[in-house]
């Protein structure tokens, strides 16, 4: 828990800083840096190489904002529906992939066949969801204000509170479940599942929890982000979504409690602080994230602990 | 009879590995089976826990019929198994792995919530923690408990494979070759171990194709090649049962 202290100046932080854009990647950051988690939680703690979380990441976006438009209820009962939904399709999904007992890269390949599905029946489906074209969002979330009343998020810094705030309860969540008995069984998984079994341990049920949990929390940074950026399209459920998610918890540190959250940070801002012309751009964003995970096993976070260590063992 | 088991058979392919193999275990008792390598002994164990299918015959545990259930099923009935080559959880500390092998035991306590324990880590805890370090006191891993599980000998890996069983609270405890790689210090230790066992109420049942190893402990013996049982009785029974003595020295023993 003393790890989420690090929270505390980002909570100050617009304090110091009125600038625009430091704020908004910081809220990508942390919407990002959620549906981060969300992997690290079924990669990192149970080891289920999962490509599905774009396409959950998605439907929470679009669940979310046509469940609000057709049964005109707020953002947040919208979400509800959405974790339903999500919850169904991970347990069909799941259930299907672990009863086949697919692992490693069978497991990412037929996710990943499920995650392309849905944005084929997004893309496709568009008396519902407009197609290629996407949605625009006007409406925004509110939340109760004690003394304040309903309130409408719509300014960078009410958005920059209410992003960091789910981060927090996202990322508490995630540590209480690290520590828990759940935590400590889908690590059981990760690392010898024929063991954790013969050890009573239910391992087809608990995967199917890690990928469920997962989803969930993916779906939840989805509809954030949509709302935020306004705009909902298929893109969300494309396989480079997920892409971008598997590379931040690895930049920042697989199984790691911030490693996610740093790699989002990481690779948002990453591309504003090249000053290079686009091209060039990306080349070297590539190049950064090649090296760094080829010479940091662990990640910028597994790297820094060493260090910590290392200096301790040393003094 | 706590276990039964009628006419298990195995088959890979062309391979009979267990063939139509009969006997029970009664509760309290410890059972020793040995044979040459390769007469189907780990075959046999993997059975019972439910790491493979078998290919016919039943397996009853207190009356039920388990054949086939999976392994966690098996386990979570009593029935424990612990691996010829240890089975660890590498990058894990030596006390970590305790700690997972006690789920089933933190299931079956009954004086907190599984979600309470989620809200608050620390409940519930504490007396498997306390637990935890008697097992490992037992098997003499007391100062290694921070220890990653890859840093540790042979030797210890194996006693930490006894260590996370014992935390399970077997009903039925199945050894596969426990002393095998083991110095004498090693074993003497191990036989502590299954006496502190067998007199907290555990029945085992051991794999060996040292005869001296389970000769001292089983109350029952039965004799393996290639897949058939081809004895069954008290241990020196069966050691100086002529087909034994034949298919352990290749020709009948004339003394």
């Amino acid at each position: 828990m003393k790890t989420l202290l690090f929270l505390i100046p980002l909570y100050l932080l617009p304090l110091a800083v009125q600038s625009d854009v430091v704020l908004t990647i910081l809220i990508f950051t942390f919407v990002l840096g959620i549906l981060a988690i969300g992997f690290n939680i079924v990669f990192g703690g149970a080891g289920q190489l999962t490509m599905f979380h774009a396409a959950a990441f998605g439907i929470g976006s679009y669940v979310t904002f046509l469940s609000m438009l057709r049964f005109a209820i707020p953002f947040w009962l919208g979400f509800l529906v959405a974790v339903v939904i999500v919850i169904i399709v991970s347990i069909v999904i799941g259930w299907i992939c672990f009863k086949f007992r697919l692992k490693e890269f069978y497991f990412a390949v037929v996710t990943l066949a499920f995650a392309e599905l849905c944005r084929l029946v997004v893309l496709n489906w568009t008396s519902v969801t407009n197609g290629t074209l996407g949605m625009l969002v006007l409406e925004k979330p509110t939340i109760w204000i004690p003394g304040g009343g309903v309130v409408r998020i719509e300014q960078t810094v009410p958005w920059y509170f209410l992003t960091l705030i789910c981060l927090t309860g996202v990322l508490i969540f995630s540590v209480l479940l690290t520590r828990s008995w759940i935590g400590r069984n889908f690590s059981a998984i990760r690392l010898n599942e024929d063991l954790a079994q013969t050890l009573g341990i239910n391992t087809f049920r608990y995967k199917l929890l890690a990928f469920t949990i997962s989803n969930v929390i993916a779906a939840f940074a989805g509809a954030l982000y949509g709302f935020y950026t306004g705009y909902i399209e298929p893109s969300y459920l494309a396989v480079a979504q997920s892409l971008d998610a598997i590379a931040m918890v690895l930049l920042g540190g697989v199984s790691t409690i911030l490693g996610p959250v740093v790699g989002a940070l990481v690779l948002t801002s990453l591309p504003h602080l090249i000053e290079l012309p686009a091209e060039m751009r990306v080349a070297v964003y590539g190049m950064i994230l090649i090296l760094v995970i080829l010479l940091m096993r662990r990640g910028i976070v597994g790297l820094a602990a060493g260090l910590l260590k290392g200096r301790v063992n040393a003094a | 009879m706590l276990l039964k088991v009628e006419n298990l058979t195995k088959r890979f392919g062309g391979l009979v590995a267990v063939s139509d193999v009969s006997f029970g275990i009664e509760k309290g008792e410890i059972i020793g089976i040995f044979g040459p390598n390769g007469s189907g002994k780990t075959t046999l164990l993997n059975l019972l826990a439910g790491l493979l299918p078998p290919t016919a015959g039943r397996v009853f545990w207190k009356g039920q019929d388990i054949a086939g259930a999976r392994p966690n099923v098996i386990a979570s009935m009593g029935v424990i198994k612990t691996f010829q080559n240890p089975q660890l959880f590498s990058e894990l500390s030596v006390f970590e792995h305790v700690m997972i092998a006690s789920f089933l035991a933190f299931t079956r306590m009954k004086d907190h919530s599984r979600l309470s324990s989620f809200l608050s880590p620390g409940r519930g805890e504490a007396t498997l923690r306390t637990r935890a370090e008697k097992a490992l006191t037992l098997c003499r891993l007391q100062d290694s408990l921070t220890k990653p599980a890859a840093e540790l000998s042979y030797g210890e890996e194996k006693m930490l494979g006894v260590a996370m069983a014992m935390m399970c609270e077997p009903e039925l405890l199945l050894l596969d070759e426990p002393a095998s790689g083991l110095g004498n210090d090693e074993i003497q230790n191990l036989e502590n171990v299954l006496r502190d066992l067998r007199a907290h109420g555990t029945t085992l049942c051991i794999i060996d194709h040292k005869v001296a190893f389970l000769a001292k402990f089983a109350d029952q013996a039965i004799a393996l090649q290639q897949g058939c049982k081809i004895a069954e009785g008290r241990p020196n029974d069966v050691l100086a049962d002529p087909g034994v003595v034949k298919a352990y020295l290749g020709r009948s023993h004339h003394a």
